[in-house]
């Protein structure tokens, strides 16, 4: 889940990484006690979770004259899409030179990826391309609660020394918060110190309960309620709704979908020894979008009980046709329970696929 | 086969859950079909001297190590202890551990695996299904009735559409060397670079099949470094950036890791790519014949 810019601050805050002077305020009529401790010059940013809000409108700058209209102004925008809710107003730092510091998961080396350049402030993926050798990388291992202070010379090679124990302030916020990235773009120098202009956090997902979230904020209502049966959902906004066993499994079925011509209307994993009632509630949450015209059931495994699946098919009891692909124990059962009742039960994952595309074209 | 065979004595960490329980019985019916140890012991703390489907269990990995011959093991207990029981069998010296379990915090993982690496262990998953040699051994989930032996060896980060290519392998008269399920998770222990290299050097294996997903690129990593035919198929074509498609690893972050940019990195270094998995017997039988 990725923190907001004013949540993510007051992380790095807490360990010590200087953030500007800054206040969140969530009506324009706060700002005027605030402007005493903001200064002259202010920057108003949107706290919307949406990337690219600056080119978006999402900040703007103002002074102390202007602040309040300012604020007001931003208040009344849509960022793609989004309602402005909440604002932060900093202070505007007087930058002498932008740094990009980041903390990520890496793959490859299966530990902490920290990348630093001093070439800062432009899109970091832009000068990956342009000029790959100014950014300095460095694995660390996560069985170190610092970094070696030789990590830190490698990274922040000529950078001022201030930077380096905030690299290391960093590492800190990324283990201690189980964070999946941990960013500071850009990490600034001004004469009055070093600060981080804008904080960046995703916290691991399977992590969020120890980490004090109660909700993940990046899931849609509907994406939230598979959640609490246990399911993986994802909206998308075809006319094929999709019910699979296994991550892969749902994901190439939305697949062939697409190789066949039709768009799918969602992703549903149900997961393993699915129950008639768990198959129950996964068809009734599908067929409650209202895009969906057909539903594909595309259940595989050796745990999975077919007589059970067929059950929570028919218990469902939706008014969209339902097509069946099921593989496992009691298939013959499964089989009589549903095409007594009308439904269409069919071999293969290619022929139910083709069979929905067919229907809704 | 790679990671293990008839003579491997496996044992299970939580072994008197749910899930332990009634995999232990399947894992050991199939070590009785094809005449191998199976599971031989079980752990799971404060419940020692107990006993399930016959296979004794102990408090610690330490006790049942100095009872039996073991050399690998499948975890399955829950997501906040599964890194705890990954180091505990790494320090206690087991080979090869599979672990099952799904939803363990990266930043576990990454400990977890860093430890196991220090003292010599392998790791196997997290978020994954285990792996079958048919005829051999079977550490995990793996529905055992679809597999036959062979040379082809499949690496995948999936769980049900590994067995929905197997099915098709097997239906279509293509035997399996191993079967691995890496995990679904962004850290796994062995990645396809791992197994690749355990697989060039099994004379069993022949060819490979590459199941992947979107996220990362170590799909392309592993293909790239392997001189063995390899047929390759990714999934989620279809799914949009920054969603997670149900494993923790599979999402298009920051415009990187989708299918088709991993599809034509493949193709670009000679991967023949299956467009869906009915397609996989037939381009590895043309691997074989060559045409």
């Amino acid at each position: 889940m990725k923190l907001r810019e004013h949540e993510a601050k007051k992380v790095i805050k807490e360990y010590g990484i200087p953030v500007p002077a800054g206040f969140l305020i969530r009506t324009a009529a706060e700002l005027p006690a605030l402007l005493d401790a903001l200064g002259d010059k202010i920057v108003l940013k949107a706290q919307v979770d949406v990337g690219g809000r600056g080119k978006a409108g999402g900040i703007l700058m103002a002074d102390k004259k202007t602040a309040v209209a300012t604020a007001e102004t931003l208040f009344k925008k849509e960022i793609k899409g989004l309602p402005v809710k909440e604002i932060l107003a900093e202070q505007q730092l007087d930058i002498q030179h932008e740094y990009y510091l980041s903390i990520t998961v890496d793959r490859s080396s299966k530990q902490p990826l920290i990348l630093f350049t001093e070439a800062g402030g432009v899109d970091i993926e832009i000068t990956a391309k342009e000029m790959p050798g100014a950014i300095k990388k460095v694995i660390a291992t996560p069985l170190m609660r610092d970094l070696p202070p030789f990590m830190l010379r490698e990274l922040a090679g000529k950078a001022p020394r201030e930077i380096m124990p905030i690299i290391n302030k960093l590492y800190r916020v990324f283990l201690e918060k189980d964070a999946l990235l941990a960013e500071i773009n850009p990490l600034v120098t001004t004469p009055q110190g070093v600060f981080a202009a804008d904080a960046k956090i995703i916290v691991d997902d399977n992590a969020l309960g120890r980490q004090g979230f109660t909700v993940n904020r990046d899931l849609t209502d509907r994406e939230r309620e598979a959640e609490k049966h246990g399911f993986s959902y994802v909206e998308l906004n075809g006319a094929i709704g999709v019910i699979g066993n296994g991550a892969g499994l749902t994901m190439s079925t939305l697949d062939l979908i697409e190789f066949y011509g039709g768009k799918a209307a969602n992703f549903l994993d149900v997961g393993g020894g699915a129950e008639s009632e768990r198959v129950m509630h996964a068809v009734r949450l599908v067929a409650s979008v209202p895009s969906v015209k057909v539903i594909v059931v595309n259940l595989l495994g050796g745990i999975t009980k077919c007589d059970e699946v067929a059950k929570g098919i028919i218990a469902a009891g939706i008014s969209q046709k339902v097509i069946v692909r099921l593989a496992g124990t009691n298939e013959a059962e499964g089989r009589r329970l549903l095409t007594e009742k009308g439904y269409e039960m069919l071999p293969t994952m290619d022929s139910v696929v083709k069979k929905a595309v067919e229907v809704t074209a | 086969m790679i990671y293990g065979d008839k003579k491997t004595g496996i044992l299970v960490q939580g072994a008197t859950g749910k899930q332990g329980e009634f995999h232990i019985g399947l894992m050991n019916a199939y070590a009785r079909e094809v005449g191998g140890r199976g599971v031989v012991a079980g752990v799971t703390p404060g419940k020692g001297g107990q006993q399930v489907h016959g296979v004794p269990v102990y408090n610690t990995v330490k006790e049942a190590m100095s009872d039996h011959d073991i050399s690998a093991s499948v975890i399955f207990v829950p997501a906040g202890a599964a890194a705890d029981a990954i180091m505990e069998e790494a320090n206690a010296g087991i080979e090869t551990i599979v672990c099952i379990t799904e939803h363990i915090p990266v930043h576990d993982t990454m400990k977890a695996i860093a430890y196991a690496t220090m003292q010599g262990s392998l790791v196997i998953g997290p978020n994954c299904p285990g792996l079958l040699s048919p005829g051999e051994v079977k550490m995990g989930i793996m529905p055992a009735g679809l597999f036959s032996r062979g040379n082809v060896g499949v690496i995948s980060r999936s769980g049900t559409l590994t067995y929905e290519v197997v099915d098709e392998l097997t239906r279509a008269g293509i035997g399996q060397s191993t079967v691995v399920g890496i995990g679904g998770d962004p850290v796994i222990g062995q990645t396809f670079v791992d197994v690749l290299k355990e697989f060039e050097n099994d004379p069993q294996t022949k060819a490979v099949v590459l199941i992947g997903e979107v996220g990362g690129n170590l799909e392309e990593e592993g293909a790239k470094c392997t001189d063995l035919p390899i047929v390759a198929y990714i999934a989620g074509i279809s799914a949009p950036p920054d969603k997670r498609m149900g494993h923790a690893g599979a999402i298009v972050e920051g415009g990187e890791g989708d299918a088709r940019s991993k599809i034509a990195r493949l193709k670009k270094n000679g991967v023949p790519v299956a467009s869906r998995p009915s397609e996989i017997p037939d381009m590895v039988r043309k691997l074989f014949c060559g045409c």
